[in-house]
């Protein structure tokens, strides 16, 4: 040691300095090593988690698109108006010094002269204790003015030049400031692109605002689809997320309700994340981002807009204020065309959330329930659309369609026929006399069909119901969907004997059993496709939103057969014959639909529902065309309507209309089997 | 004895005591860059000329002291010694004249104000007190042994301890108790004495420590300051509310303490965020966002910004200046001509090493926090003049040692 060789001379007291010194300085390195190299992940992670707060970042929404690639649900840019609090901090501090010094001289403090100096000598010794003139709680106060005045002052100045009266609360300032300082704050949500021009322009300029433009979901053809689209709600609960702590989050939504619920994970993308720089006093000093949010998927429906389009114009046509539904299927593939559910509603009013009064006399409205998808949801009588089953049970039973069955007049109503059920009686819409098949099926003959219904059975009538599965999901990947709305009998009650015949009667002409729209859709398709049953499809396939990334597109094979029918031909061909006679013929009850060069083929049903005091019904046209080389199935429901003919057939003629119109040819996208 | 002819004695040896100022000088250059890098952003966004920034006016120090130092390096220390006794009352007076006439800053009055610059006098008090009490103790140490001696000696010492515990800065008072604790020991001042100063002086601590610690609020046999009672609680981590406290007293209790408490938190994220190579000469978030506190991030907490910005690394190279600024120290007064020299030497290195040392221990809460600056580094004329001219001691007593 170079210093102690020198200090060997009897100096013990340096020897002693020296060593206490060494000391020292090792007790300083030993604290060094201790926070520097041991503790240094710790003080690390405290720097970040004071300094750095990590804000969630919501991805672009995927968008939904018909068949063709036309545009259902997309974003469209909103401009927010946003103040910078951390640039005003400096005018903060201004203001706050003035207040304060307006307090201070009016409670005299800046009144007195400066002491003397021998009153400073004197009051030292006294030892006064000076009671501060501003307590600390009231500084808070003032701060809190101060922040208000200024924000507030901002915010009126954009006011008179967006000629806008924009309020902002200081409590709402002060929970802004108090819970995401770091943040700017939206003064005005939702900026007109002229308002958006006068706050840009060259000659007008204002320090700590910033117009933000933000993608915002929008339904460029308003109500259309609603109820398959479905809508969004803001999402503020983020329980499903992982454990990834934000101190922010910015404004996300979800879908509540139809495609946008069902594929929310897939549009929504995945959120990313950008760090903002704190200053010390919590306000923003720079931002980096620190993983970039991935746009959602684009989800490809087998919609076609042209045709949406035409069904809701048509469906519109009933008288304006309907309840109904319409769904158009392709017969040879099971893909949704088409399927509108009224009345409908705009997706795009849930953005910034429904007001309370616009919920109360629009949405919560009994009956009218704008937000049920009637397509999958609504469970009704089928009614006479019913007898289709009916009739194929009854030919496979034997019946033979040549041989005539002769309608008793009923005798309340001699015009019209009736059958008996022991001393029971079921009126008829159609005259007495003599009805083969053919006659019974186009003139929706109640009687005959009982009869027929009750010579095949209740067994046999409810398993050729399950071949079209009636009371199953029918798995459109819409939510609800995998609910059974729609309800058939209980085949264990009916056998215990506990239904009595003319409960059987009822079932054969589509009563005692509901159904939804999309599962008739499915029983035309398949008599209209030969007797395939298929899976409706109403999603294509989902591919990635960025159309650079090479992402796997997920596709939903198109035709999924779920069962095949196993009927012979020449019954479905006779049922087919007898719903192409039911429009041709002029005693036919589905008339109303008939066409030139485009031959559809319907059932018309209506189905009198009567409960407590109410007499309701529900009116129906199940149809496909063209007869020649089946393509489209088309079923038409109507709440309150009045008869299928009368009601639902000229909605489905103008859509077969829109149809042929467009020519046989396969519309631009629509996938053909192999 | 041998004589030896008086102007062999008095001979000014050539020499400078070159691995001295080199450490000088590498704590100058860092002490420069670091506070350019605590204030020269700042500075340049607002607009203060380059000739009024805080690294210049510290250049500025460093030069002026410097200068000071040369020119006193032509007179032998034991000239200056005989003027000690007036420039120890002068400084009392100054003390007594910062009392009546003070600026305060921050609550304590430390400052005369002279026009453009102002002058901290506890700082001019300490290097006065240092020859004052070496040429007190340098008469032979048999006189020593006199408890009347011995007694006068602590008085010198107590007299600016009292005025400066009065600013109140009784981080800057405490210095001189080591101080002259080691010069009496270096001087030979009887082992009884030393004991009971020791025992004094723990006990004062101890005093200090109970009634802050344990006390009622009526008990208090030392007045502290408000805040000085708080900075020793956060050091001792115990709780801000009195024992017998209702819930929200504790609540209020345990905010002051974050709040009191913040500066110390903030330093220790500053020093081990820094690792072991730190974040790179002005990226140190710390004080940049804020976090230390503005007033002190140049001065008193600069240690900090270095550990933050250079890193473990970079704190053992400043640690590693000062050993050897304090070991040359300690060196030279082994080499002193006479027993003058040998404490002048001695009380240097303790005044600078428990500056250091209370500095840096504040910096990673090793030490309570105190207004003490780290020599040379810390941004403040006075403190540098003052630790220039301390090291300027060393080189003269150097200079002027015997040889054989």
């Amino acid at each position: 040691m170079l210093v102690f060789d020198q200090l060997n001379k009897g100096q013990r007291p340096l020897r002693h300095l020296a060593l206490a010194t060494g000391l020292g300085f090792a007790v300083l390195l030993a604290g060094l090593v201790r926070v520097q190299i041991l503790g240094r992940q710790r003080f690390q992670q405290s720097l970040q988690t004071q300094s750095y707060k990590a804000v969630r970042v919501p991805a672009m929404r995927g968008r939904i698109l018909d068949r063709s690639g036309r545009e259902l649900a997309g974003n469209s840019p909103r401009y927010r108006l946003d103040v910078y609090l951390e640039e005003l901090s400096p005018d903060f501090t201004r203001e706050y010094t003035r207040i304060r010094r307006g307090i201070l001289s009016a409670r005299g403090a800046g009144a007195q002269p400066t002491p003397g100096l021998w009153t400073r000598l004197m009051s030292r010794l006294r030892r006064e204790k000076t009671k501060p003139l501003i307590s600390t709680q009231e500084n808070e106060g003032l701060w809190r003015a101060a922040r208000f005045l200024v924000v507030s002052n901002v915010v009126a100045q954009v006011s008179t030049r967006v000629g806008m009266p924009l309020t902002l609360t200081e409590s709402d300032l002060h929970r802004h400031w108090a819970n995401s300082r770091a943040l700017p704050l939206a003064v005005l949500r939702r900026l007109s692109p002229q308002q958006v021009a006068l706050l840009t322009e060259q000659s007008w300029s204002m320090r700590g605002i910033s117009i933000e433009l933000q993608p915002v979901r929008s339904y460029p053809h308003g109500p259309l689809a609603s109820h398959v689209l479905g809508h969004l709600e803001r999402a503020d609960d983020y329980s499903d997320e992982d454990e990834e702590a934000f101190d922010y989050r910015l404004r996300d939504y979800r879908g509540v309700a139809g495609l946008e619920k069902a594929f929310d994970a897939a549009l929504r993308g995945t959120a990313g994340s950008k760090s903002i720089l704190v200053n010390s006093a919590g306000y923003r000093v720079g931002e980096t981002i620190a993983s970039p949010a991935v746009p959602g998927r684009n989800l490809v429906t087998t919609l076609d807009l042209g045709l949406q389009q035409a069904a809701e114009a048509s469906l519109s046509q009933v008288n304006g204020d309907e309840r109904g539904a319409v769904v158009v299927l392709d017969v040879r593939n099971g893909d949704i065309l088409a399927a509108a559910s009224a009345p409908a509603f705009d997706p795009g009013e849930w953005i910034d959330g429904v007001s309370q009064a616009r919920w109360t006399n629009f949405y919560d409205v009994p009956k009218r329930t704008p937000l049920m998808n009637r397509i999958t949801d609504g469970a009704y009588s089928p009614g006479s659309t019913f007898k289709i089953v009916t009739a194929l049970a009854a030919l496979e039973n034997g019946l033979d369609p040549d041989r005539t069955y002769r309608v008793e007049p009923n005798p309340a109503n001699p015009a019209k026929g009736a059958y008996f059920v022991g001393r029971h009686r079921i009126g008829d819409t159609a005259p007495p006399g003599d009805y083969d098949f053919r006659r019974a099926f186009i003139r929706s003959s109640n009687s005959y069909f009982i009869d027929a219904g009750l010579k095949a059975g209740f067994d046999r009538l409810l398993a050729t119901a399950h071949r079209f599965h009636f009371g199953e999901p029918t798995r459109t990947q819409l939510p609800g969907d995998e609910d059974r709305a729609a309800w058939m009998p209980d085949g264990d009650e009916a056998r215990a004997g506990r239904w009595q015949l003319g409960r059987l009667a009822n079932f054969s002409i589509g009563q005692e059993v509901t159904v939804t729209p999309l599962q008739l859709a499915v029983m035309v398709s398949t008599i209209a496709n030969g007797g395939t049953v298929f899976y409706p499809r109403l999603v294509d396939r989902l591919e990635s939103g960025d159309p650079l990334a090479e992402t796997r597109v997920e596709q939903v094979r198109p035709g999924q057969v779920r069962s095949l029918l196993g009927a012979r031909p020449e019954h479905l061909a006779l049922i087919r014959e007898a719903m192409r006679d039911d429009v041709l013929a002029d005693e036919g009850t589905g008339k109303a639909s008939r066409l030139a060069d485009f031959s559809v083929c319907g059932k018309t049903g209506t189905a009198e529902i009567k409960g407590n005091g109410f007499k309701d019904k529900v009116t129906w046209f199940a149809s496909f065309g063209p007869f020649e080389s089946p393509r489209y199935a088309v079923v038409v429901m109507v709440e309150s309507g009045g008869s299928g003919g009368g009601t639902c057939a000229p909605v489905a003629k103008r859509i077969y209309e829109h149809l042929r119109d467009r020519g046989l040819s396969a519309p631009k996208g629509l996938a053909s089997l192999p | 004895m041998i004589s030896v002819p008086s102007a062999q004695l008095n001979r000014r040896e050539s020499g400078i005591e070159w691995p001295l100022w080199a450490a000088v000088l590498g704590l100058m250059a860092i002490g420069a860059a670091f506070i350019f890098s605590t204030t020269g952003t700042t500075e340049m966004a607002r607009g203060v000329g380059w000739h009024s920034w805080t690294a210049s006016r510290q250049v500025v120090a460093y030069i002026l002291g410097l200068g000071v130092v040369a020119a006193f390096s032509f007179v032998d220390y034991a000239r200056i010694a005989r003027w000690s006794l007036v420039a120890y009352w002068l400084a009392m007076a100054l003390l007594v004249g910062v009392y009546i006439f003070g600026t305060s800053r921050h609550g304590a009055r430390r400052w005369l104000d002279l026009g453009p610059i102002q002058f901290q006098p506890s700082e001019l008090a300490k290097l006065t007190f240092l020859f004052a009490l070496a040429s007190f103790l340098s008469r032979p140490a048999a006189e020593l042994r006199s408890p009347a001696l011995f007694a006068k000696g602590l008085a010198l010492a107590l007299f600016p301890f009292a005025l400066i515990l009065k600013q109140p800065d009784l981080g800057s008072a405490l210095v001189f108790l080591p101080t002259t604790l080691v010069m009496m020991l270096v001087a030979g001042v009887p082992r009884r004495f030393l004991v009971k100063l020791v025992g004094g002086a723990a006990l004062l601590v101890s005093l200090i420590v109970v009634d802050i610690l344990v006390a009622p609020p009526g008990w208090r046999i030392i007045q502290l300051q408000e805040y000085q009672r708080h900075r020793l609680l956060v050091y001792f981590d115990a709780s801000f509310a009195p024992r017998d406290s209702t819930p929200e007293q504790r609540l209020r209790g345990a905010q002051l303490k974050r709040q009191m408490s913040w500066n110390v938190e903030q330093a220790m994220i500053s020093v081990g965020s820094g690792g072991l190579t730190g974040k790179g000469w002005g990226q140190g978030t710390q004080h940049k966002l804020g976090y230390l506190p503005r007033l002190g991030a140049h001065n008193d907490f600069i240690f900090s910004v270095i550990a933050e910005e250079k890193g473990f690394l970079g704190s053992v190279v400043v640690l590693g200046l000062y050993a050897t600024i304090l070991f040359t120290g300690i060196k030279i007064a082994g080499e002193a001509r006479d027993r003058l020299g040998l404490l002048l030497a001695s009380g240097v290195v303790t005044l600078l090493f428990t500056h250091v040392f209370v500095n840096i221990g504040m910096n990673i809460k090793l030490m309570p926090v105190t207004g003490i600056p780290l020599p040379l580094l810390s941004a403040g004329g006075t403190s540098v003049i003052c630790s220039l001219i301390a090291i300027g001691i060393l080189q003269n007593v150097h200079l002027y040692r015997r040889r054989y």
